[in-house]
């Protein structure tokens, strides 16, 4: 057991890392019924632009700062421009037009900052929780803590508060809702700011657990589409449990003889094994 | 990149001596640049056009050979070109795709129909073109080679040292230094390189007691620290990173969380020499990690040294970087145009070239420890040696052992060859 | 009229008018007039895709340079599993995001034959379609209860599993065992098959197989499969109260879309000579269905044009030494644009430019008739 419990606790932090992209992801599906491939790239040009803050030795609040109001702008400016332009289309080219979109940032960003080793440094990595021989460093804890905050806060948001009925409602059926007299533009744009920061916030989270590299930070997005897929694209509790799993389970991996190789391939494996668990939906996503 | 983050940096007595006795020759050649003929008329006749392969845009940009390569060669058109003939150097990006290498490497030799490649520096070009090389005739003195097919090609001569023979000297260096006998090596899974540059160290360290483990990671994985705790769990004396300096620093980044560079010391190939590196990795390693150069380090004193620095500042963009890469390009540049003023300027092909190229030998430099050399080998590999180096939290301090010769078993057919050509 | 309602007639009716009352006989005519017309129609739109893929493999080898004529080789490779692509999600509606992926499985199978066995190059396509056509049957089962966007995601699922499983194993390059991967010596090209040994018959030889392959899926578009498959698309429940077997035919889309891309695999093996391990990561698979859609996927120009974009316009921005970087915005650019302003695909925008060129003139022969009488 003291052999695995290494991997356990450094798998925590993966799957913090999942948990947290996982439920932007369903966010925003749930209030806008688009899949955002765009999620990672929106939070790797927040990253790079809080490092180059921070390059320039200002303050971190004010590199958290410019980082969250990058995302939060870019991903209004696509849900407010673009995004209504497809809104009669299915929502599956919905989401490969965000796919589109994900290429502009991420092609941006390479161009912009070039390819240089940067390491995005967050003052909670100075310390950390010691358990036995591993260290889990202040920043994966508060991934965590902002995994399950997110997850509970943006619950309630969806379920209790008019805002969050109204953009259920929105995604449930963009004529219908318009007819009924929901302002369309103004929960949309609430819907996309609201990815947006969730984007900002992982992708500096991101940045420092995994590494400030736009082309990775922009397709990690896909493993968290697991975590995403485990829970329906519905219950944020089970997406947070998922994404958490899937990282622990990740990292576990690599304690099997031979399998070590091929441990990035867990998040698609855990998917695709709970397929037949998946009840008789048949829903027209 | 700029000469000020390259001030003299050496506590060795010998370097600071030779700097001294060399800074009235130093300054002066530091204004201006030779190369070629170095007599100042720039170049009429017909050109002659020598091509290059790079990685630029993807996981890396390795374009600073090339872009090195192109200020010697810029140099040498304004300077009496190939014996008046001016040199057109034609830079083809392959986009770390081999698909799109394949294509690049058709349009310059077979469309464009260059005399010879060089300045290559790419990680997927080698195992895609070596044979259409072969089969066109095509020389090819790269900047950088990092796979296994780099390194086992007939027409393929990089002027580095490769990932293994990096490695292997790094093993010996924390042998000698930290008395190891356990170590582990780390290093990416992809097929022709995982599978090869830690057998370096796992070899001869069999020849001398040592253990050398290693861990093939996916370079795309998203957890670093799980690898760290995965090597510390064998318990090893040192750690011995082989991988690209991007996913380099995040993974020390993960050391350094875990505490590891306490008890275990980490040495790393090639990759890590990179004038960000030891800020990016921060005050953590001072001290605690070493890193092996493919050739003598960039602020050195030599002669040829500066000569590439003050090539760059005359005649490469200020973006350029001025790394162990461009070192690469500006050497295989250098090779390039001396062999081919050896020939006769009207008679100049393809044939002729490649052999010429391949009856290079005693090629000298005090960017390298031992002089280069092509030959008609199955294989190419002359740069086996170099120095190391340590972090010292914002900059690298060279060690003083000076080059180390890496002792690597599969290194036996180069020596070999060396032997038979007189250079050993 | 109601052309339903003929539908529950027994079948004699169809062929025997006179059983019928006058105007319906009269309607029934004019529907039996309409499909020849429309059987014609598609005859035509056939032949037309022959002779355009035969101009196309007779003039681009004598105009091409040999930058043009590899990338152009690679881009018709695609246009076949493009074609595949287009079949699912334009008959079916169904979303696959691991093509790419079924594609590397195809050119492994091929490379492993080819080296391991010194099978004719032709024995290593069949094999290589068959194989995939396999894995995309074993691919297709979860859209019998998924569809959508969670098909779509399951299937990229798949696809990252690949990119896992060959990122690590890399490609057979001449080796043994079951791997095939070479040791210490030079890596082995895949053997072109005998009657285009070079670059330019090769290109022939990928325009005759790209034509094979829409002439297969034109056939099984006028076939049973094709009716059943409008009607798969339709609705499950009116396919099934057809007597649709929907299973069969949905698994044998998926085939087919499998043997498309296994037979582009062992195509774009041979045309490059090797594959590489690192090229088929999941974010290929969605870039393929996101061109297929702006190619278009009612139309055969929609897969040529696709592997154009997918190949083609990547080399000639290098040609031009665009930056690789400022080429991914202006693509993502050309992506958003196309989704946006062309439902059907940029072939479907030339098809109706062309159409609406007809009528019009078409209208000005007819005022000048009109004029003159």
């Amino acid at each position: 057991m003291s052999d695995y419990l290494p991997f356990l606790i450094s798998g925590l932090g993966l799957g913090a890392v999942y948990a947290l992209s996982g439920v932007g992801l369903v966010v925003l599906y749930r209030s806008s019924g688009v899949l955002n491939f765009a999620f990672g790239a929106l939070g790797a040009i927040g990253a790079y632009v809080a490092w180059s803050v921070l390059d320039a030795e200002l303050p971190q609040a004010l590199a958290w700062a410019v980082a969250l109001a990058t995302s939060m702008g870019l991903s209004l400016a696509y849900g407010r421009l673009l995004a209504p332009r497809l809104a009669h289309r299915d929502p599956t080219i919905r989401s490969i037009a965000t796919l589109g979109f994900a290429l502009i940032l991420m092609g941006f960003t390479e161009w912009f900052w070039g390819e240089q080793p940067r390491r995005l440094v967050l003052p909670t990595d100075a310390d950390g929780l010691e358990l036995g021989e591993v260290r889990l460093t202040y920043t994966r804890v508060l991934g965590l803590a902002l995994a399950l905050g997110m997850m509970a806060g943006i619950g309630l948001l969806l379920s209790k508060t008019r805002t969050g009925l109204k953009m259920r409602a929105l995604a449930n059926d963009r004529d219908l809702s318009a007819l009924l007299g929901l302002r369309v533009l103004q929960v949309d744009t609430v819907a996309w700011v609201l990815s947006g920061a969730f984007a900002g916030v992982c992708g500096l989270l991101l940045a420092n657990i995994v590494r400030l590299q736009a082309t990775l930070l922009t397709f990690l997005v896909i493993p968290a589409f697991a975590a995403a897929m485990l829970g329906r694209l519905n219950s944020l509790p089970i997406t947070v449990a998922a994404g958490i799993g899937i990282g622990v389970l990740e990292a576990l991996a690599i304690t099997l003889p031979g399998f070590a190789p091929f441990r990035t391939s867990v998040p698609f494996l855990v998917a695709l094994a709970a397929l037949p668990f998946f009840r008789n939906d048949a829903r027209k996503a | 990149m700029s000469i000020k983050n390259l001030v003299p940096n050496t506590s060795n007595p010998l370097h600071v001596l030779a700097g001294f006795a060399l800074l009235g020759l130093a300054s002066a050649t530091h204004a201006d640049p030779t190369c070629g003929l170095s007599n100042g008329r720039p170049a009429t006749g017909e050109p002659l056009a020598i091509g290059a392969v790079v990685g630029k845009t993807g996981p890396d940009d390795f374009s600073s050979a090339a872009s090195a390569a192109a200020a010697y060669f810029k140099c040498v058109n304004q300077n009496g070109g190939i014996n008046g003939r001016p040199v057109d150097y034609i830079v083809a990006d392959d986009q770390w795709n081999p698909e799109t290498a394949t294509q690049v490497a058709s349009k310059l030799v077979k469309d464009r129909r260059v005399l010879a490649m060089t300045g290559s520096t790419s990680f997927v070009e080698c195992g895609a073109n070596a044979k259409m090389y072969a089969q066109e005739d095509v020389m090819v003195i790269a900047g950088v080679g990092v796979p296994r097919e780099c390194f086992n090609a007939k027409n393929y001569a990089p002027i580095n040292s490769g990932p293994r023979v990096s490695a292997t000297i790094a093993a010996m260096y924390a042998v000698q230094k930290y008395q190891a006998k356990k170590m582990v090596c780390i290093i990416p899974n992809i097929p022709s390189l995982g599978n090869w540059a830690c057998e370096g160290p796992k070899e001869w360290g069999a020849k001398h007691g040592v253990v050398s483990e290693t861990i093939a990671i996916d370079p795309g994985s998203a957890d670093a620290t799980s690898v760290m705790l995965q090597a510390s769990a064998m318990k090893p004396d040192v750690i011995i990173m082989n991988v690209p300096k991007g996913i380099l620093v995040p993974m020390l980044a993960a050391a350094e969380q875990q505490n590891l560079g306490k008890k275990i010391h980490f040495v790393s190939s090639a990759p890590a020499y990179n004038i960000d590196v030891p800020k990016a990795i921060g005050p953590y390693w001072k001290g605690r990690f070493d890193t092996n150069l493919e050739f003598q380090p960039l602020d050195s004193q030599g002669l040829d040294n500066k000569n590439w620095l003050a090539l760059m500042d005359k005649y490469a963009a200020k973006s350029d970087p001025r790394d162990s890469f461009a070192q690469s390009g500006y050497l295989a540049a250098r090779l390039v145009t001396e062999a081919l003023l050896k020939m006769d300027p009207k008679k100049i092909d393809r044939a002729g070239v490649s052999k010429a190229l391949r009856a290079v030998k005693g090629f000298k430099s005090d960017i390298l420890c031992k002089p280069f050399y092509v030959g008609d080998g199955l294989r190419h590999n002359a740069n086996n040696s170099g120095p190391m180096a340590s972090s010292n939290g914002s900059n690298w301090t060279v060690a003083s052992g000076g080059c180390l010769t890496a002792e690597d078993p599969e290194l036996a057919d180069i020596r070999a060859d060396e032997v038979k050509m007189g250079v050993r | 009229m109601n052309a339903r309602a003929h539908s529950f007639l027994p079948p004699n009716c169809m062929n025997d008018a006179s059983l019928l009352p006058p105007a319906k006989a009269q309607a029934r005519l004019q529907l039996q007039r309409d499909l020849r017309a429309a059987a014609q129609r598609a005859r035509h739109s056939w032949l037309l895709m022959l002779a355009g893929l035969g101009l196309i493999a007779i003039a681009v080898p004598l105009l091409a340079n040999a930058f043009w004529m590899k990338s152009l080789i690679s881009s018709l490779a695609l246009s076949v599993a493009v074609a595949g692509l287009a079949l699912l999600y334009g008959q079916l509606g169904l979303v696959s995001l691991c093509q790419h992926a079924l594609l590397g499985a195809g050119g492994w199978v091929a490379l492993r034959l080819s080296h391991g066995f010194g099978l004719p190059f032709e024995l290593c396509l069949l094999a290589a379609g068959l194989c995939s056509c396999g894995i995309g049957m074993v691919a297709g089962l979860p859209a019998l209860r998924l569809k959508g966007l969670y098909l779509a995601l399951v299937t990229l699922m798949m696809a990252g599993a690949f990119q896992v499983l060959v990122s690590a194993t890399g490609f057979p390059d001449g080796g043994d065992g079951w791997l095939g991967r070479v040791v210490g010596s030079e890596r082995l090209m895949m053997a072109r098959p005998a009657l285009a040994l070079s670059d330019e018959a090769y290109f022939r030889y990928v325009a005759f197989c790209l034509a094979a392959v829409l002439s297969l899926i034109e056939w099984h578009r006028r076939s049973r499969a094709g009716r059943s498959w409008a009607l798969i698309r339709r609705g499950e429940a009116a396919a099934t109260a057809a007597g649709v077997n929907i299973l069969f035919y949905q698994t044998w889309a998926f085939g087919l879309a499998g043997f498309c891309a296994g037979v582009s695999g062992a195509l774009l093996a041979g045309g490059v000579g090797q594959l590489d391990g690192r090229a088929f990561g999941a974010a290929e698979s969605v870039m393929m269905l996101a061109l297929t859609v702006v190619g278009g996927v009612y139309h055969w120009l929609g897969p040529i044009i696709s592997g154009l974009l997918m190949r083609a316009v990547p080399s000639l921005l290098s040609d031009f030494n665009v930056n690789g970087f400022l080429a991914d915005i202006f693509f993502g650019a050309a992506l958003l644009h196309a989704l946006i302003t062309a439902p059907q695909g940029i072939a479907g925008q030339l098809m109706g430019a062309l159409k609406a060129l007809r009528q019009r003139l078409q209208a000005l022969h007819e005022t000048r008739e009109a004029r003159q009488a």
